[in-house]
């Protein structure tokens, strides 16, 4: 592998504040989310109906340990015809405040793709076409597109990188710094914020709670009562039995 | 989630963990494992390890981590951690990210130029 000969002052000038600019942009990035964004308001309504599908799912679950009189009370409370909670509770689908979500799409363009584009760009263009550093082990041929972007020369070797895949390694490397520095559940890198987008992972409210109810009401109606501690007496008595006789 | 995790042990015991201090604890070591895997890098970086040496020496560090975190746990670290091995092999590839990122940052600083 033949030597290259870099000047040093690519190191001070173009290799140094690549590292820096990505490390304080992603700083950056997160203190202006932590500025920008809103507290989402749960209404009140949502709060309820959400807390009365977790009790009728651990109905669902756990009545087998009541008695048969209070299984019945409680899913009577929910499912009678006439008063029962899923029954009476008549909500409109919930029409999401349009304004706001649009506010919130701008929102988060604006913290995730626009850094991404301008940053990106930018470097790019103010540090184009430097070769400027080696990474320390050899790579076969097919990494130099990657490494080598903005430098198209055949003859040089692969394991040398140009400056804009120095920022994209970046970029990609200083995650798990970030998430040492700035502590768990940072915003300061776009790659899981968009992921996060991708799953939906905020999602805890039913979205429409009208046919969450009726889902959970035939859930629970067709839930038969099954005493679990039936023969409970007789086993306790067994297991009292067989201690005294060992 | 749930707020408990159990382990059965060899005896047939069933052993209760509480599932938001297991959560701390590998959070915590996490981040051990990355100003490790950071270090390390700088190391590797500034000594000009190349090539193969250098993930050698990667794979050294993570070991040498494991130890200290158990020789930190004692005898005791079951209390602490439900499994020994998913210690030493958790966020492997990312702390190679970042091992991989330094390693490059500090050789290119002190040996390419």
């Amino acid at each position: 592998m033949t030597e290259l000969l870099i000047d040093p002052d690519i190191r001070v000038w173009v290799f140094l504040p690549i590292v820096l600019i990505t490390f304080l942009v992603g700083i950056v990035r997160h203190y202006v989310s932590i500025l920008i964004s809103t507290q989402k308001k749960a209404e009140m309504t949502q709060i309820m109906d959400s807390q009365a599908m977790i009790r009728a799912r651990l109905l669902r679950e756990n009545g087998k340990y009541l008695s048969a009189q209070s299984f019945s009370m409680r899913k009577n409370f929910f499912n009678n015809e006439e008063t029962g909670y899923f029954k009476t509770q008549k909500r409109a689908p919930v029409a999401q405040n349009s304004s706001a979500m649009l506010t919130d799409m701008v929102k988060g363009n604006f913290i995730n793709v626009l850094p991404m584009v301008v940053i990106g760009g930018w470097i790019n263009w103010m540090f184009s076409g430097f070769v400027t550093t080696k990474v320390p082990f050899p790579l076969t041929l097919r990494f130099k597109p990657m490494l080598q972007r903005g430098v198209e020369l055949a003859s040089l070797d692969a394991a040398w990188v140009s400056s804009a895949s120095w920022y994209f390694l970046n970029v990609f490397g200083l995650r798990s710094i970030y998430t040492l520095v700035l502590g768990e559940n940072n915003h300061a890198d776009q790659t899981q914020a968009q992921a996060d987008a991708m799953t939906g992972a905020a999602m805890t409210m039913p979205q429409d709670p009208k046919a969450a109810f009726k889902a959970e009401w035939e859930a629970l109606e067709i839930t038969e009562y099954n005493n679990a501690l039936k023969n409970i007496d007789a086993d306790m008595l067994n297991m009292a039995n067989e201690a005294i006789a060992s | 989630m749930n707020r408990v995790r159990t382990r059965t042990s060899k005896t047939g015991e069933i052993i209760a963990y509480s599932e938001g201090v297991i959560r701390k604890n590998i959070s915590a070591v996490e981040y051990c494992r990355t100003s490790m895997a950071a270090i390390s890098g700088c190391a590797a970086g500034i000594l000009g390890l190349s090539g193969t040496l250098g993930f050698l020496f990667y794979f050294l560090s993570v070991f040498v981590l494991w130890l200290m975190v158990l020789a930190k746990s004692g005898i005791q670290w079951r209390k602490y951690f439900i499994n020994r091995r998913n210690l030493l092999t958790n966020q492997f590839m990312g702390g190679l990210c970042t091992y991989v990122l330094f390693w490059t940052f500090l050789y290119g600083m002190v040996h390419v130029y």
